[in-house]
């Protein structure tokens, strides 16, 4: 009960850092809307799908999705961000000198890094009814579009972690998310993949972040199946990536702390 | 029962030795000051003894509970400032001790953080957002933030790295308020001067061990000693005076300074040569002298 209570406090104190912060609330809320409005209002109608250009309903239909995941990947950086700046301005340290299980320190970067990741997402969201997108799903569907959400945001703050606890400084902890942002990219999150070169679109088509906007799509278009080819590969990527950067961030923070 | 025991403590890094057979023994109730140059394992021994790394080898009580099977409770009874200001500058002085009094599940927070800001003379600040604050003023905030939950010892690395003289000041009287409320300080320096005016007992720590142990006054008197002789007018015979005897001299050539163990063997080659001698003046032993000899000698093998 004790650790809880302190989880709760530590969690309050990261998600108060990072909504009283401008500079994070542009780059985590405000960027994401920025760019879903000028692919959707500007890149949207020139952008051929199915042979034909598409409408700017019809793009903000195939493109939000993926915007929820760039919300939830730019987030991953103020993560990282987080976690680097408690190293280095010693706080790390001194939670770890007082009467506290090491398991909520981390835990609270974890679970404020997942809050604040499906504020970001709820808020793209919202932007996206607004805009006039209307998902078609059933309450089981959503409940499962609410846990694939979860999911995701929980991998990326896992990778978040051995980046932010190895960097020397803030600038360089939070350029991993880079990465995941590139992959979105090159993916099929904001235009469909046949008009690609062959190797990138081979790559496109086999990176995880194909298959996760895939089953996101799924989920808010009722075309969701435990047995499609986006569930099977959404969830391996998931759990293998759960699996490998719990690890990773296990081992990285175990270096930089004993439990006793 | 002493606050802090440290018996033939060894940590290493890879192939690096950091502290090699530590031993240690600080009294409840003082300053202890922990000197060395950088590097020399000041911030590794606070981690150990704070709980935050293991030693390799050897045996650490604080307050007579061995670390390694009672660390929860030793968290209970320490508290530790690092070198750098654990802040939040986006919070409120406030904010930021309601942060480590909730973190302690304080049940009087509020009383408890009234009576420190006050006690720290921080009160008018304290709604104030941390990054409107001076240097010194975080660093006395970074304290309050360790007084909180009433701490039997506090660890204390470099606390005046980077404060203004003034402000040095004042924290020197924080940290003797602290002393003379019955906690017992661990404090690490980079300033001699510091130490000398702080401490109830200091170690030089290197080459990862205890070199010198005592209070300031007791290390000042039990160092090498050294005498400074005058003579009246620059003489080349000077040059009769055995090269290695001669710790420094002026650029006249009208004094200089020997050990003085070899005092009367310098004025004896100086009377034989008819130097006329001035005045032969013992030297004060100030830390840096005794600092610098410590690390010299043992840099030297000696």
């Amino acid at each position: 009960m004790q650790s809880i209570k302190q989880l709760m406090v530590l969690t309050k104190r990261i998600l108060k850092q990072n909504l009283t912060n401008i500079d994070t609330v542009i780059t985590v809320i405000l960027m994401p809307l920025f760019m879903l409005m000028f692919f959707v209002y500007v890149l949207g109608g020139n952008i051929a799908m199915d042979g034909v250009n598409a409408s700017t309903g019809e793009y903000l239909k195939y493109a939000l999705p993926g915007f929820l995941l760039v919300a939830m990947a730019m987030g991953s950086a103020y993560t990282a961000v987080r976690i680097n700046l408690d190293k280095t301005k010693g706080f790390l340290k001194r939670l770890h000198s007082l009467p506290i299980k090491r398991w909520v320190i981390l835990g609270s970067h974890v679970l404020a890094s997942v809050i604040f990741m499906i504020i970001s997402e709820s808020v793209v969201l919202i932007a996206g009814f607004v805009m006039g997108y209307r998902p078609d799903l059933s309450v089981g569907n959503f409940a499962l579009f609410v846990a694939v959400s979860l999911l995701f945001a929980f991998t990326i703050t896992l990778i978040a972690i051995p980046f932010s606890l190895k960097a020397n400084s803030v600038e360089s902890a939070g350029g991993f998310s880079y990465i995941i942002l590139m992959l979105l990219f090159v993916s099929s999150a904001f235009i469909p993949m046949d008009g690609m070169i062959k190797p990138v679109r081979w790559f496109a088509e086999n990176q995880p972040m194909t298959a996760l906007v895939g089953i996101t799509r799924d989920l808010l278009n009722n075309n969701f199946s435990f047995t499609s080819s986006n569930s099977l590969q959404s969830f391996v990527w998931l759990i293998g990536l759960i699996i490998l950067f719990s690890l990773l961030s296990y081992r990285r923070y175990k270096m930089f702390s004993v439990k006793l | 029962m002493d606050a802090i025991t440290v018996k033939h403590v060894r940590k290493s890094f890879g192939n690096h030795s950091v502290l090699k057979d530590m031993n240690l023994a600080v009294k409840r109730g003082e300053i202890f000051t922990l000197l060395g140059e950088n590097g020399s394992g000041k911030s590794t021994l606070i981690n150990i003894l704070t709980t935050i790394s293991l030693a390799d080898d050897g045996e650490v009580q604080i307050m007579g509970h061995p670390i390694m099977s009672d660390a929860g409770l030793i968290r209970e009874n320490i508290s530790l400032n690092s070198q750098t200001v654990t802040l939040d500058d986006e919070f409120t002085g406030y904010q930021n001790l309601l942060i480590i009094a909730e973190l302690r599940l304080l049940k009087n927070a509020k009383t408890e953080i009234k009576q420190i800001s006050e006690r720290l003379n921080l009160t008018s600040f304290l709604n104030k957002k941390v990054g409107k604050y001076s240097g010194g003023m975080k660093r006395r905030l970074d304290i309050a933030m360790s007084l909180l939950g009433n701490p039997e010892i506090i660890f204390l690395d470099e606390p005046t790295t980077g404060v203004d003289p003034k402000n040095r000041v004042e924290l020197w009287n924080i940290i003797k308020e602290i002393r003379d409320s019955g906690k017992t300080v661990f404090l690490t320096t980079q300033y001699l001067d510091e130490a000398d005016k702080l401490s109830d007992h200091m170690g030089f720590l290197n080459d990862g061990k205890i070199v010198l142990y005592g209070t300031p006054d007791e290390i000042k008197k039990n160092a090498r000693r050294f005498v400074q002789i005058n003579v009246d007018s620059p003489n080349v015979n000077l040059v009769n005076l055995p090269e290695e005897m001669i710790i420094s001299k002026n650029n006249k050539g009208t004094s200089f300074v020997v050990d003085e163990r070899n005092t009367d063997i310098c004025i004896k080659i100086l009377v034989n040569e008819n130097v006329s001698i001035h005045s032969v003046v013992p030297q004060e032993n100030s830390l840096e002298e005794v600092f610098f000899n410590v690390t010299k000698i043992d840099s030297e093998g000696n």
